[in-house]
């Protein structure tokens, strides 16, 4: 085989995999099924949550001590590094047990807070989507008011994120990063020079698949995108119940002043 | 432009250590900071409302007069240290007035504006301000410098916050931690679930949003000057707004039988701020939004806190 017919077979073979992963068993719901809000926007008011485990590893991979296994969320499975940010991975991949931000309880940034393991909620107003995470408990907007990044680079834990409407897609432009942050346990991450492109549509009414696509020439050699799904809490008594996450630490020195001491 | 962080940490140095960085930019608040008040009455309200009926009361706030410093004299010293002249780098930077040309306690109940605490809580109080500025056990350190949230008063006596609100909820985005109001009458939490800003039931009676607050853990301080209750107390809040949408009181009412005498209640004046409020990176910690339009519109950038506390960590290994 040549090695044009060996490229195109990895081609078709990553479109394959791409349009299996979701596309093929599982179509979207009717339109007129989503909750919708007054203005006819979707509407992703809800408690949820992935069941991914991709917070245990983007890509594919076994079960360790860490964590369970898993196919991952990457499409066509590499994370196409570059040699030089693939050295700083195993770097971070080696001191994970005390670097990974979310050990000190630090936001987890975007994406990250997406797809790990906790519960986010979305409240959402015409002007904005307010994602109110658990672990941490920090506070994403996705504006959707028509107004732009602010000017100059800022670095933001969460990053500047500006969303428009795309028929029943609700597409969000995100930048400003401070590259802090880690995209899951095992080490990937990103640069301050990210540009994701997140994809927010209904599945069907109970189910977001979230799609987002990572520019980032100092980190990657090309975009490349993940696509994972986020399922609506249903339980009765859910909320999201306030993990200031940092404060386990000193949590011990604060009951309030007993009066027998 | 590096980070906002600039907004938590330096500020937070200044209620922690009262070695006061920013003492300036409190002192550039000078024009929003009031030492009287008319508290909104309760009423009607006859003013915009959302679609699903409440009032519209969301945007940017403030309160007006005064920190978290000292719960019952917002606008006067703390302690020893704070009691000699002005001085760069003390926490009355600025002159202190005469008391009587200061804000009134917060404490509008009972009369002598402070907290009821029985006898054993009140010393408590003292030793926990006696140490303040010399925290030799990692207790005397205000949680509130390591980026623990307020608790549900105390962070209204801090920056500059925001409330949005949907179909079933209030949402408020301190600078330190967020609340969510619940609006759709479930029931509280387990009570075993003990959390730094409570568990919030509400409702809306005409203009006052009339707020049920317990599964307090009640870690936060009630302000650097100590005051306290414990776990076993609930909260009766009441936002009172002004039809004209420009200002709320704010009313808590504490019961706590382990730590009071009886019942006290905290009052707050807040002020909203516009697109023409002074930027003073305290009161109003918001940026103008870049459009196309001609309309003002005014938000804030992200808040966080514990990721930036690295001054603190220090204060804290310091205390150990």
């Amino acid at each position: 085989m040549s090695n044009r017919s060996l490229a195109l077979l990895a081609v078709a073979s990553l479109v394959f995999t791409a349009a299996s992963a979701f596309g093929q068993t599982a179509k979207p719901e009717a339109a007129q099924n989503i909750p919708r809000t007054a203005g006819g926007k979707p509407d992703f008011s809800g408690i949820w949550q992935s069941l991914s485990g991709a917070d245990y590893g983007l890509e594919p991979h076994l079960a360790t001590k860490d964590g369970p296994p898993g196919a991952g969320i990457v499409v066509g499975d590499v994370i196409p590094y570059r040699p030089e940010a693939l050295a700083e991975r195993a770097k971070k991949f080696a001191a994970r047990a005390t670097a990974d931000p979310r050990t000190k309880c630090f936001t987890l940034g975007t994406p990250r807070g997406i797809y790990s393991n906790e519960p986010f909620q979305i409240l959402q107003r015409p002007r904005d989507l307010t994602l109110l995470y658990e672990f941490g408990h920090p506070v994403r907007t996705i504006n959707t008011n028509g107004t732009e990044h602010p000017d100059g680079h800022i670095d933001f834990w969460l990053g500047d994120s500006r969303g428009h409407w795309e028929g029943d897609t609700l597409v969000v432009d995100v930048t400003d990063f401070n590259g802090e942050t880690w995209l899951d346990r095992v080490g990937d991450f990103n640069s301050d020079e990210l540009h994701l492109v997140e994809r927010w549509s209904f599945l069907d009414r109970n189910t977001i698949r979230y799609r987002a696509t990572f520019e980032d020439p100092k980190v990657y050699t090309r975009p490349w995108t993940i696509e994972v799904l986020l399922y609506r809490r249903l339980e009765p008594n859910v909320q999201i119940i306030e993990n200031y996450c940092s404060t386990l630490d000193y949590d011990k020195y604060y009951p309030f002043p007993a009066s027998n001491e | 432009m590096k980070s906002h962080l600039k907004h938590c940490v330096p500020a937070l140095f200044l209620g922690a250590l009262a070695i006061a960085p920013t003492a300036a930019s409190a002192q550039g608040a000078r024009g929003w900071r009031e030492t009287l008040f008319v508290p909104t009455p309760q009423g009607e309200w006859t003013g915009p409302r959302l679609p699903d009926g409440q009032p519209d009361i969301s945007g940017h706030w403030s309160n007006t007069i005064g920190n978290h410093n000292n719960l019952t004299d917002p606008q006067g010293p703390l302690g020893g240290d704070d009691e000699g002249p002005p001085r760069e780098g003390r926490q009355n930077a600025r002159p202190i007035k005469p008391r009587s040309e200061r804000a009134p306690s917060r404490v509008s109940d009972p009369p002598d504006g402070q907290v009821p605490l029985q006898p054993w809580a009140r010393a408590k109080q003292q030793e926990f301000l006696k140490y303040l500025n010399n925290p030799i056990k990692p207790e005397y350190v205000e949680p509130f410098a390591r980026c623990a949230p307020g608790g549900p008063t105390k962070s209204f006596m801090w920056h500059g916050y925001e409330i949005r609100q949907y179909p079933g909820y209030v949402l408020f985005l301190f600078d330190s931690g967020n609340r969510v109001i619940y609006l759709d009458g479930r029931p509280h939490l387990p009570a075993n679930l003990k959390l730094w800003n409570g568990d919030s039931r509400g409702h809306w009676q005409g203009n006052t949003l009339l707020v049920d607050t317990t599964n307090n853990n009640s870690k936060a301080r009630l302000g650097r000057s100590g005051e306290f209750v414990s776990e076993n107390a609930t909260i009766q809040e009441r936002f009172i707004f002004d039809p004209n949408g420009d200002r709320f009181t704010y009313d808590a009412t504490y019961t706590d039988p382990t730590v009071l005498t009886r019942p006290f209640t905290i009052t707050i004046p807040n002020r909203r701020v516009t697109d023409k409020t002074p930027p003073d990176d305290w009161n109003n910690l918001t940026f103008p939004a870049k459009h196309a339009g001609t309309e003002p519109i005014i938000e804030a950038y992200e808040r966080v806190c514990v990721e930036g506390n690295g001054d603190h960590g220090q204060v804290v290994a310091a205390a150990k």
